[in-house]
């Protein structure tokens, strides 16, 4: 059902606004959602896109451990300075969106399917 | 130790009445259960659990010598000495009470030394009773029981009867994430009986579970209480500190102190404040560092031609 | 959408069926671990996702007047939270998909190709 994507491409989803893209080329494959660090810690797959709330640096940390390549932050919540600097230093891509974790995952499963795909 | 649900200098005057009637005599456990000095640190561990007691005074004839706690008992556990006289391992160092104290003098001393207990001598130097947190709890609830009744007795009828207007008062300890929510809880299903819309039961039970989920996580204990009458549902948090060094800082969005523990219950995440504000038609927080929080919402209900249809 | 569809779909394991069950509608989906951010939603007839199971998320669930509680990720649901949505009458399903899925299925549920 999923099909790979380029990071880039998540660029062009409706209502989400890339706030980090060093590492733009890397390659996803499926995306995760959760606001539990020690989830994300345990259980986010590696080349996976993570949709959470939680906009900490906390989460960069967890999700760089994990192999997340990027994050999607949901309900407006915006990443604070130093979270941008450890998703930098850590070549993760930031995303933030008006949309909740439910919309949010709707709309990446979506983006998977249809490959829509960046330049 | 746990601490006395009361604080001296910030209680309802009912209380601070009671405190300065009672005598430490009164509300103290007596006889004691005492050991002697050569008794073994063993005796005294069986004294504990027969008795059900967490602390034994040494004392012979009425003269205290010094008093073993379990922590006592634990060491000498630990360290194998559990036979050795108590006179050895004892703590000589102890604050007492003096039975004609009044209880206030008691509660604050708990405050102060941090013991679980006091032992209590009468004018002569003797012992005569030990003060525990327990006791203090349970006699003053025993008597509150009592000053409620002659209160009650002396309101006039229609001021409890009055089906419209309801309060309520819930204790909320510390990290008791269980009964938090019980009070949102009660109030939601007080106004869903009156048939106020559904969606100003939301916000009433949301601010109400923010204010018991702050006492829950941020406070060191407090009360949370409802006053409802056909105009306005009041909710009030009071606790009993630590008090909130910025309060401006608090309430910004985002903003939290909660450490990771309360994070994974799903809680702390610094949007509780300002979703109470949120919800409420008037807001009012004061915070003073060592003594304690106060938290008020108030939330108007619809009058006259927009009251709910009231049901018999 | 109705909770039944979701039942199919996910497979869930309906832990208990509350009042008016086959008759509930749900059109807002929530799906969140943080109760603290459940308590700033403002819709009704919602369905709220979540992969913690906790006493509080029956509580977060019955006060903000949600239809129904989906806990996923195949997790273990402590007696106490069993019993508080029985004692409350929150309707309450399991599932073994990740959140991640159970918002993709849910959603094609809610806007149908």
């Amino acid at each position: 059902m999923i099909k790979e994507l380029s990071v880039e491409a998540l660029r062009c989803v409706e209502g989400w606004r890339c706030v980090q893209d060093a590492c733009a080329a890397t390659r996803v494959e499926e995306g995760f959602t959760s606001d539990l660090l020690s989830d994300i810690m345990a259980n986010a797959p590696a080349q996976s896109v993570l949709v959470t709330l939680q906009s900490h640096l906390n989460t960069v940390a967890v999700a760089s451990l994990a192999g997340v390549r990027a994050i999607v932050l949901c309900s407006g919540r915006e990443a604070p300075p130093d979270m941008l600097e450890a998703a930098r230093r850590e070549g993760i891509v930031l995303l933030q969106t008006h949309d909740n974790q439910y919309q949010a995952s709707v709309k990446l499963e979506a983006a998977f399917r249809s490959g829509c795909v960046g330049s | 130790m746990k601490t006395i649900p009361v604080n001296p200098e910030q209680s309802p005057l009912v209380i601070l009445d009671l405190l300065f009637k009672l005598k430490i005599k009164d509300v103290m456990s007596s006889p004691v259960i005492t050991a002697v000095r050569k008794d073994s640190l063993r005796t005294v561990q069986h004294l504990m659990r027969d008795n059900r007691i967490s602390g034994v005074p040494v004392a012979e004839r009425g003269r205290l010598f010094g008093i073993a706690s379990i922590d006592d008992i634990i060491r000498a556990l630990e360290g194998g000495y559990i036979d050795d006289p108590v006179e050895r391992h004892m703590t000589t160092q102890m604050v007492v009470l003096e039975d004609d104290m009044p209880l206030s003098f008691g509660i604050s001393y708990f405050e102060k030394f941090k013991f679980g207990r006091f032992p209590v001598l009468n004018k002569e130097n003797r012992l005569v009773g030990i003060l525990s947190s327990r006791d203090v709890s349970a006699s003053l609830l025993v008597e509150l029981h009592n000053e409620y009744h002659k209160l009650e007795a002396k309101l006039p009828v229609s001021a409890i009867r009055d089906v419209n207007t309801v309060t309520r008062g819930f204790r909320v300890e510390r990290y008791d994430f269980e009964n938090a929510g019980k009070a949102a809880h009660a109030i939601k299903k007080i106004l869903s009986e009156q048939n106020y819309p559904p969606a100003l039961i939301r916000r009433v039970a949301v601010a109400a579970y923010e204010m018991e989920i702050n006492l829950v996580v941020h406070s060191l204990g407090g009360t949370f209480t409802f006053h409802m009458d056909p105009e306005k549902v009041e909710l009030l948090a009071v606790d009993e500190g630590p008090g909130i060094p910025n309060v401006e800082q608090a309430m910004q969005e985002g903003f939290t102190t909660a450490n990771e523990w309360i994070k994974s219950l799903g809680f702390g995440a610094g949007m509780g404040l300002n979703n109470i504000r949120r919800n409420a038609d008037d807001f009012d927080i004061q915070s003073a560092v060592g003594r304690g929080t106060t938290v008020r919402a108030t939330i108007l209900l619809p009058t006259g031609k927009d009251a709910p249809p009231q049901t018999p | 959408m109705k909770l039944e569809a979701v039942v199919g779909a996910l497979k869930c394991q309906v832990i208990h069926r509350g009042g008016n069950f086959d008759s509930k509608d749900i059109r807002n989906v929530v799906a969140s671990d943080l109760m603290s951010d459940v308590l700033v939603v403002d819709k009704d007839h919602l369905l709220l996702v979540t992969s913690l199971p906790s006493d509080q998320t029956i509580r977060t669930s019955d006060i903000v007047g949600a239809h129904a509680v989906l806990v996923v990720n195949n997790k273990t649901l402590p007696a106490s939270m069993v019993a508080l949505a029985q004692e409350m009458d929150v309707t309450l399903m399991q599932s073994a998909v990740s959140k991640f899925d159970a918002c993709v299925m849910i959603g094609k549920l809610m806007n149908p190709p």
